[in-house]
């Protein structure tokens, strides 16, 4: 274990920059936290999850496929320096985790790793949270991990490449201190935990009508945010614009919730009523992908909740399917354990 | 990896977001957390906003039309071309023969830049922009009541509001952050009434839902009116302190019981009581409407008797209340708070008050500025077909789509001797100019925008313009200049901003230091004026709120035999306008790609028309092909078509009459066929 | 988790080019391509695959193989015109070249199929992909029992290879039955009139040797496979190919998912077992 205050944590990042692309938590001009370089805003490494997708840095809004002229096709070059990303909690670890295997499940997605590959991964973890609040330890699953403990940050390298980026920092011996870390971090778990899994059985079940998904529906304004802020979407579109001497080949962020999405250019389209799609995004994380990947693809993140103008994020719409839906279910909420028997409501 | 705090270029509603940028380049788009409006959200255009700042179709070179064709040119021949060009007009047919087209979509100091251009430079009042086209109902229609032409509350009164009644305004397409808001409210325990025949999606959230036919909005205004007098309901108190005219209202209205509007606006008299009773039994009601009551022909009773009813029942100067109009473009409250419009200099300062014209004068340096009244946009293009306006210079506008009657907006521009049109894209306007002069784009420059709420915001630089392409205010001061008005130089937009606010009470103590983070809500008069959340708080700003009857009058043209039907227009919420930036990126393209038109099942069963096939929509004026939608968003009768596709272009068809006052075009009625295409 | 890239797998979104043979007019609104790889490679694909057609300016559109690989090097594309894709490939001309990505996703399976009765019916552009199975049979007669193709259009001038199907029709290796929707816009039309549907009845079909292959536009399926399960074939011999929009065909970009499935990886070919629970699948 090695520890720094924060200025040295920073000044090791500054010192970082030749060998890396350095991005981390920064305080942009309104308040507003974002991935970024030291260079263009002050750091801010407090205040737990980034409203963005920290995977952006590897699956980015608009990425070039490859540029083409006079037949030739160039494919987007490797970055110079490799990425040194810091700011996953480690909920973001587990999307990250998810995403990764996503893109390198055969036929690997060489486009995704091409700053993937070479990238160090960094968690922030520890006495940094929201209002000075703890965010579990991922204790793995990243190169390097930052632990805030009594305004000092714990080095944690798990990887060959975290290490090499902590080599000058001096070792300190303080194994009590991270027990301690890793006993919060057991009994910080599961905050709503059982509701996704009760929102997962509902699902699994067939237990949520469409007349819900048509409420849903009636909700969504078509804003696409919960998918473009959600660390574990990964829909793209191909888009080309032509120039007299070229023509560049772009991958651009879809939504599933937008009509166009699936529509075929003979006019049918599998997602064809706005009930279909608003199920479709739930559907999706909390049972397509158990069966298709053994894992629920929500990692609690709670970043579309934050991003949707009208709440009906995936936690919300969570919370209404189980109260709803659910027939006597124990679910647990940030302000404790709610019980609601399904027969004293009456709809 | 750099990121630009700006304000979203598409509606009045002004989110602001960073625009990520990697390398001279911009790759996406991330919502300001802790912006007022937005929130950490953002509707699907402005998540797109970045997509088609670098299309392959931006203009990169200004362009001269030589034996018919376009070649590109240097800046300095064209800058001097389009100042002779317009100096040659000017002398020939005299200052009043030109016209100058602002935009709503330029910034606040380049709405300013034009104005002075116009005024200050070639000496006419002859200044507009496409306000004309959504708000200047509005603009006559609340200042002549309150003395204001502006929303009178903020967004954000509608988290304090318990009655929300929408009339006229698609709020979560068009708004899409004020209409989930709205919906947040309603959810939150507010009540929600929609007026509007459209079945919009936030009539599914509404206590009630009142399908009026379209241009029967004073009717159903004036019969709740009726209703809450006659019940005793009015705000007594507040009328007799704060209002004038009152008994001229009460006469009028007296005249209009439930049972008449029913018979006029469609409604049940149940219906029309029910709404009055909702909007008067409220703590705080909030009126919230846009293009739905200002585009017809009587587009300013329309809003006078939207402020009738806010007066009555006190829902004035206070929080979660007022008349709120929802202005369409980022930043149409700019414009004519700039004063690009014929009647007012910025801050809405008189043009034929000779101590104003005095002053600005004397400001500019100048000798003398234009006393004859200008013209209104829409009337220069009737004026331009009559051979009384020869020369028009469009800033960031694109008529040709956007003006009612195409046939008639071409035979204008066709007919003028010289057409010079800035922009960002060769619109099908910039197709027919003289000279184009490439601009940059909001993401290019430095400036501010003023949103619906008064707010005005910074707009800022995050990547270089394409190939030689400039701000407009930079394509402006250059012109001055070459035009002989050799004292126009500023550093940087906040220079001009400074003039600004030296020469413009409303924004006297706006300075770009002062708007960091998130702007500032005129009026903002001194340099320690917080700003004004509320207009009307104490006293109106006209002194008194007056009262304004309103008798109704008819749309001008209505449905007969051979046009058996009502058309709307409209937009749809992947678009924006005339398409040159949405139909340009990719996401929204794929949503909308061509041009359609909606109709009732009942309709359709009735023609023969199935969903997809292709149809032929006629007026008294042109003629359009478009694919069939069919859909109960609309009511048997009425056709909708959004005017943002060239292809089908729904102002082929739309009535070129103008409401007398604000001389704002009836897009919202018109008379129309449809048949099926085999 | 992060495996390195195989040094053989070539970049996962970068077409290969193809030169464009010959171009035929199939219908007004159909026409077939032929093409080559440029570095003279075969396509290497099997009946029921198809490849990502890229047409630089335009984006990539996916378009199922219409010939056989028994057929040599060339390959054919059968493309309506839909979309601004296809509408600016049905301008080019042979000499023209074209990207190609592919070939993707699960073909039919020729062993499941060899020694049964096949059944293989298609509406309208379906004929196209069911076209890379039927020469597959011809060229290779040994592997299957007897063959009954089944067609249907909306009218007499959009039906597919036409001459194709007089030879087939003429040939001793299959049955065919072919129908229009309605015959009123041409008056030559002699053959039969109504849904492809109609014909399966009369049809005598051993059920334990017979399966059933299904290409059509998406209202076709549901309407077939009640025909086909009405004279007894179960959901496990009836095979259909679903159209969706791909637009990577290697299981990432999302657009062609139907519930935990990618129609571009796990389909298009399928087993109706196997989807016929999955809500948005027909």
């Amino acid at each position: 274990m090695k520890q720094l205050s924060t200025h040295q944590l920073i000044t090791l990042f500054a010192s970082l920059e030749g060998g890396w692309d350095v991005r981390l938590p920064v305080r942009l001009p309104d308040g507003t936290r974002a991935m970024g370089k030291l260079s263009d805003a002050p750091p801010a490494l407090l205040g737990g999850p980034l409203p963005s997708k920290p995977t952006a840095a590897f699956f980015p809004q608009e990425e070039q496929v490859f540029m083409a002229s006079e037949g030739e096709i160039r494919p987007s070059p490797t970055p110079e320096r490799p990425l040194l990303v810091a700011g996953f909690t480690a909920r973001d670890l587990e999307c990250l985790r998810f995403i990764d295997r996503f893109f390198a499940t055969a036929p690997r997605d060489d486009l995704y790793f091409r700053c993937r590959e070479t990238a160090l991964v960094a968690a922030v973890t520890g006495w940094c949270g929201p209002a000075g609040s703890f965010m579990k330890m991922a204790q793995g699953g990243c190169d390097l991990e930052l632990v805030r403990d009594q305004d000092e940050w714990l080095l944690l390298s798990y990887t060959e490449k975290g290490m090499s980026v902590t080599r000058g920092v001096p070792h300190r011996h303080d194994e009590g201190r991270l027990e301690r870390l890793r006993q919060l971090s057991t009994t910080a778990t599961g905050a709503d935990e059982l509701l996704l899994r009760s929102a997962a059985a509902l699902l699994r079940d067939d237990l949520i009508p469409d007349s819900f998904w048509r409420e849903i529906g009636d909700r969504c304004i078509l804003c696409t945010g919960c998918n473009l802020v959600c660390p574990t979407c990964s829909c793209f579109g191909i888009r080309d614009w032509r120039s007299a001497a070229q023509t560049q080949r772009s991958r651009i962020w879809d939504s599933c919730q937008l009509e166009g999405f699936m529509r075929e250019a003979g006019g049918h389209n599998p997602l064809g009523s706005e009930a279909l799609r608003s199920r479709r995004r739930i559907h999706h994380k909390l049972a397509a992908d158990l069966l298709r990947w053994g894992e629920i693809s929500c990692f609690l993140c709670g970043r579309c909740d934050a991003a949707c103008p009208t709440g009906i994020g995936i936690v919300s719409v969570m919370k209404e399917m189980v109260s709803r839906y659910g027939k006597t279910t124990t679910y647990m909420t940030q302000e404790g354990v709610s019980t609601v028997d399904r027969s004293s409501r009456i709809r | 990896m750099k990121r630009t705090l700006t304000v979203c270029p598409y509606c009045g509603t002004g989110c602001m977001f960073y625009l990520v940028s990697q390398g001279g380049r911009l790759v996406g788009v991330e919502p300001s957390s802790t912006h007022p409006v937005s929130r950490g959200a953002l509707c699907v255009k402005g998540w797109n906003a970045y997509a088609f700042v670098h299309h392959p179709d931006r203009l990169t070179t200004p362009l001269i039309r030589d034996h018919g064709e376009f070649r590109p040119a240097t800046w300095d021949e064209a800058i001097a071309t389009v100042a002779t060009a317009l100096k040659s007009v000017q002398e020939r047919h005299g200052a009043d023969s030109l016209m100058f087209a602002s935009s709503a979509k330029a910034t606040n100091e380049e709405n300013y830049l034009l104005m002075k251009l116009a005024r200050g430079v070639f000496g006419t009042n002859n200044i507009d922009h496409c306000a004309r086209l959504c708000h200047s109902s509005t603009v006559t229609g609340l200042t002549e009541a309150f003395g204001s032409g502006a929303m009178t509350n903020s967004i954000a009164c509608l988290d304090d509001s318990d009655l929300i009644f929408v009339i006229g305004s698609n709020t979560t397409e068009q708004h899409p952050l004020i209409g989930s808001r709205i919906m947040n409210a309603v959810r939150g325990g507010a009540r929600l009434i929609v007026a509007d025949n459209r079945r919009i999606r936030l009539s599914r959230h509404a206590d009630l839902h009142l399908r009026h036919n379209n241009g029967s909005d004073v009717p159903l205004l004036n019969a709740m009116m009726q209703v809450i007098i006659a019940e005793g309901r009015a705000d007594r108190a507040f009328m007799e302190s704060r209002t004038e005219n009152y008994p001229a209202l009460a006469a009028t209205v007296a005249q209009w019981p439930p049972e008449r509007a029913a018979a006029v606006t469609g409604l049940t008299p149940e219906e029309i009581v029910a709404a009055a009773r909702l909007f008067a039994g409220a703590r705080a009601a909030m009126l919230v409407y846009s293009m739905g009551i200002t585009q017809h022909s009587h587009g300013v009773d329309n809003v006078r008797s939207c402020a009738n009813l806010a007066l009555l029942t006190g829902n004035v100067g206070r929080p979660g209340a007022g008349v709120n109009p929802l202005r369409g473009q980022n930043n149409v409250q700019g414009g004519c708070d700039m004063g690009a419009l014929p009647e007012f200099y910025s801050g809405y300062q008189q043009a034929a008050d000779p101590l104003v014209r005095e002053k600005f004068a004397r400001g500019w340096g100048v000798s003398s500025l234009p006393a004859t009244p200008g013209l209104p946009l829409t009337r220069a293009m009737n004026a331009a077909t009559e051979g009384r306006i020869k020369g028009m210079f469009i800033m960031g506008e694109n008529p040709l789509l956007s003006d009612p009657d195409q046939a008639h907006a071409l035979r204008a521009l066709e007919s003028l001797e010289l057409l010079v049109v800035q922009d960002i894209f060769l619109t099908e306007t910039a197709r027919l100019a003289h000279l184009v002069l490439p601009a940059a784009c909001f993401a290019e420059k430095e400036g501010t925008f003023t949103n619906t709420e008064r707010r005005v915001q910074r707009v800022r630089k995050a990547v270089d313009p394409p190939g030689e392409a400039r701000p407009d205010w930079q394509i402006l001061c250059d012109l001055a200049r070459s035009a002989g008005y050799k004292e126009i130089s500023y550093a940087a937009p906040h220079e001009i901003m400074a003039e600004i606010a030296a020469l413009t009470p409303l924004y006297g103590g706006i300075s770009y230091d002062r708007l960091e983070p998130h702007g500032l809500q005129w009026p903002c008069t001194t340099s320690d004026d917080p700003g004004t959340p509320i207009l009307h708080r104490e006293h109106f700003t006209r002194g008194r709120g007056r009262f304004i009857p309103v008798e109704y009058r008819p749309s001008a043209e209505l449905p007969d035999e051979e046009y058996p039907f009502v058309l709307t227009t409209g937009r749809s919420y992947f678009h924006w306008h005339t398409g040159s930036m949405t139909r340009r990126t990719h996401l929204l393209d794929r949503e909308e790609r061509s041009p359609f038109v909606e109709l009732n099942p009942h309709d359709a069963a009735r023609m023969g028309v199935r969903e997809r096939e292709m149809t032929q929509v006629t007026s008294r004026r042109g003629s359009i092909l478009l694919a069939a939608r069919v859909s109960d968003i609309v009511p048997p009768g009425v056709l909708f078509i959004p005017f943002h596709f060239v292809e089908g272009a729904a102002n082929a068809l739309t009535n070129n009459v103008l409401d007398p006052e604000s001389s704002i075009p009836e897009f919202k009625v018109c008379a129309v066929s449809i048949r099926r295409v085999p | 988790m992060i495996s390195s890239p195989s040094p053989l797998s070539p970049p996962l979104y970068l077409p290969v080019t193809c030169e464009i043979i010959s171009v035929t007019d199939l219908t007004p609104h159909e026409k077939l391509f032929r093409l080559k790889r440029s570095d003279g490679r075969p396509l290497g694909h099997l009946p029921g695959q198809f490849v990502q057609l890229s047409l630089l300016g335009w984006g990539e559109a996916p378009i199922s193989v219409a010939s056989s690989p028994t057929r040599g090097e060339l390959f054919d594309l059968g493309v309506r015109r839909a979309g601004s894709l296809t509408t600016a490939l049905h301008l080019l001309e042979s000499g023209d070249t074209v990207g190609i990505r592919g070939p993707f996703g699960r073909p039919f399976d020729l062993s499941f199929l060899a020694g049964q009765e096949l059944l293989l019916i298609s509406g309208g552009c379906g004929l196209a992909p069911l076209r890379s199975l039927i020469q597959y049979c011809q060229d290779r007669p040994e592997r299957f029992g007897t063959i009954t193709i089944l067609y249907g259009a909306k009218s007499p001038d959009r039906l597919l290879f036409k001459d194709e199907l007089s030879s087939w029709e003429a040939s001793q290796r299959f049955a065919c039955g072919v129908t229009v929707d309605s015959s009123s816009d041409t008056g030559c039309y002699d053959g039969t009139v109504g849904l492809v549907t109609s014909l399966i009845p009369p049809l005598t079909l051993d059920t334990g040797r017979t399966v059933a292959v299904i290409v059509g536009p998406p209202v076709m399926y549901r309407a077939v496979i009640a025909a086909l399960k009405q004279k007894g074939v179960p959901a496990e011999r009836i095979i259909v190919s679903l159209e969706r929009q791909m637009q990577c065909g290697v299981g990432k970009c999302g657009h062609c998912s139907i519930e935990h499935l990618t129609c571009c990886q796990d389909g298009p070919v399928f087993l109706l077992s196997e989807i016929e629970q999955l809500r948005g699948a027909l």
